[in-house]
């Protein structure tokens, strides 16, 4: 399922140290516009770090990244996020205080114009805005199948479905590039199968390019288009899931040493 | 409110998104507040309305200031005091140096000057958080007094330093210093209390309201969907130290009748700061009912055994009073951090199902 497009985020020798840890050494790799891309490594191999630097949260000392072929080092994250980039965390990022659909809302942040004043007169543009922006939202909210949940705040909501509603704020923001850090870690199979079918309709349906981190080995070969794989902050392969299986080093370093 | 929730159904995002979204929860509050404004000018007693309402009323345009800020934005303040002083100061030089200029447009300016203040003093949130943040807008409470004190250009050389309230009036009636009437005063304050309030709802409810919890909430991924943390902390000490300058002009000139900096001291950023505690950090609803209940308690507890024919002293009342609140503070900030608004929500979804739980 290879559907080869223009390239939409390219990564060049990036390196990032944290005093003496090498988190990334020398990184390359390309993500094309609509596939699903696939960063796979041992605990510890740098794959949150790549996320990171991708979408502003760490800079690091060496390389470029080129997002949508302008080039760029340095960037804020709401800076990434108003450029397309959205993205999930390993460990959850909501805001526990809030309900889902204030959550998912959040998403739509770098969509609203009204001015201050529109919004505390809750009047014209301030009421307007919100209706619509709430039309998108349920939209999302349909997709993901959490309409029940909307009213409650995601602090009191299980683990698997608090996984969804950050899915779910990532893709309220209509994403270009979306990352997902481990976006199954921690759950059962059925919850897996659930975020599975979702990855893949958002990636069919909404032609969402997506890079992901997933250690679940079935998982990435069943949903990726394309993998790379880190080991102690270096490139160790990249290619089609099949390539990167038959890869020697890949199996010495990866598969066979640990399954977590 | 003895109605149920149950088979309320909405039919469109609109209505959903209303303020209040049970069309009997708007009713309760439109009725509420027209009883307020007829009502209450007619039957109440003179020391009902000046004596309790008043106070209440402008303590909780206060607690709404610092909800906004403490609650939603997640910015603890021990300041409050003093931004309640930059108003009642800045409305004093403001409406006896500008005469012309009407009251009710003197006091949101005060308001916009203490917000001026108020973002000055909250730049260190970018880098300072919590304990330390709290320790900077402390600075900020003594600095402030201090100079209010200090420099006698603000009460206009006055040789006492506490002047009078300047009397002005809105539609002929005096509603500031002490030859006011009742209820011109309860009106004047009661119109800005409903105006803050609603628009504090406003505020609540739309985008930037979702910034502010969401930096409280998690900052991080606050950047990451693309709010930035200065400008939208600085909004939320900028609204805040609007309304509580408001608060501070509104008690100089129409409830103490003078410009005095012991009513803004410390103690006074401590009881807003135990209002919004008790009353739910994050709700309007709460800023009013921790308004109400920290102001009545002593009042309640010094009447409460004279009721009852005992008669005891004082001083004893006084230490009841710190333990109650000692106790009381501990209880919502450890069981139930959305204060008297949480449990008056839970007991209407109780009532909702009643008597089939399920
Ligand atoms: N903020 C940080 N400060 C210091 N070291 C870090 C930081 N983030 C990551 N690292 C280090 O970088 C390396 C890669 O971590 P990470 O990217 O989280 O790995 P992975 O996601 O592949 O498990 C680890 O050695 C980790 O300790
Ligand atoms: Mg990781």
């Amino acid at each position: 399922m290879t559907r080869p497009g223009d390239i939409l985020l390219s990564v060049k020798e990036i390196s990032l140290r944290f005093g003496g840890v090498r988190a990334l050494t020398d990184v390359s790799f390309d993500i094309h516009e609509g596939e699903i891309f696939a960063i796979i490594g041992p605990n510890g191999a740098g794959k949150s770090s790549m996320l990171n630097c991708i979408n502003g949260f760490y800079h690091p000392q060496e390389g470029t990244i080129t997002f949508k072929g302008a080039e760029r080092r340095q960037m804020r994250p709401h800076e990434a996020a108003a450029q397309g980039i959205s993205r999930t965390f390993q460990n959850i990022a909501l805001f526990k205080g809030m309900t889902t659909l204030e959550n998912v809302m959040t998403g739509r942040m770098l969509k609203m114009r009204a001015t201050l004043a529109e919004q505390a007169l809750y009047f014209w543009r301030g009421r307007r805005e919100e209706i619509e922006h709430r039309e998108k939202v349920e939209e999302v909210i349909d997709f993901l199948e959490i309409q029940s949940i909307r009213k409650t705040p995601v602090g009191r909501l299980p683990y698997g479905l608090q996984k969804r509603v950050e899915l779910a704020r990532a893709l309220a923001a209509e994403p270009e590039l979306l990352l997902l850090d481990e976006p199954m870690a921690g759950m059962n199979v059925e919850e897996k199968e659930d975020m599975c079918r979702f990855v893949l309709s958002t990636n069919h349906e909404l032609g969402t390019t997506i890079a992901l981190i997933e250690h679940d080995m079935g998982v990435v070969m069943d949903l990726s288009d394309r993998v790379v794989v880190l080991d102690y902050g270096k490139k160790l392969a990249e290619g089609t899931p099949d390539e990167v299986r038959g890869n020697q080093d890949v199996i010495d370093a990866y598969l066979g040493v640990s399954h977590d | 409110m003895l109605y149920r929730e149950a088979g309320q159904f909405k039919t469109s995002y609109s209505a959903d998104q209303a303020m209040l979204t049970i069309p009997l929860d708007r009713w309760f509050v439109f009725a509420l507040a027209a009883f307020a404004i007829v009502g209450v000018p007619l039957l109440a007693s003179e020391y009902l309305m000046v004596s309790i309402l008043l106070p209440v009323l402008i303590l909780s345009i206060a607690a709404l200031g610092l909800n906004i800020l403490t609650g939603y934005c997640g910015q603890l303040s021990l300041g409050t005091g003093a931004f309640m002083a930059a108003g009642a100061y800045l409305a004093y030089k403001i409406a006896t140096n500008i005469t012309w200029l009407p009251i009710w447009v003197v006091i949101p300016l005060a308001g916009l000057c203490a917000a001026a203040i108020g973002i000055a003093f909250g730049l260190p949130s970018l880098r300072i958080k919590g304990f330390y943040l709290a320790v900077a807008t402390l600075a900020a409470q003594f600095f402030l007094l201090w100079l209010f004190v200090k420099v006698p250009w603000f009460v206009n050389d006055s040789i006492s330093g506490v002047p009078p309230a300047p009397p002005r009036t809105v539609f002929g009636f005096q509603v500031t210093g002490a030859a006011a009437g009742d209820e011109a005063k309860y009106l004047f304050v009661l119109a800005f209390v409903i105006v803050l309030a609603w628009i504090a709802r406003n505020l609540a409810r739309s985008r930037i309201g979702r910034s502010w919890m969401a930096i409280r909430d998690m900052d991080i991924a606050a950047e990451l969907v693309g709010i930035r943390p200065l400008p939208t902390k600085l909004s939320a000490f900028a609204i805040s130290s609007f309304y509580c300058g408001v608060a501070g002009a509104l008690w100089a000139m129409c409830y103490i009748n003078s410009v005095e900096p012991t009513a803004f001291d410390i103690n006074r950023s401590f009881q807003v700061l135990f209002m919004v505690i008790v009353g739910g950090l994050g709700s309007v609803l709460g800023s009013f009912l921790g308004a109400a209940f920290i102001f009545l308690l002593p009042i309640f507890l010094n009447s409460a055994p004279g009721w009852f024919g005992y008669s005891v002293a004082s001083d004893t009342i006084t230490h009841i009073e710190f333990m109650l609140f000692g106790v009381l503070i501990i209880f919502f900030l450890i069981v139930e951090p959305h204060g008297l608004a949480r449990l008056w929500q839970i007991a209407k979804e109780k009532l909702r199902l009643w008597p089939f739980p399920y």
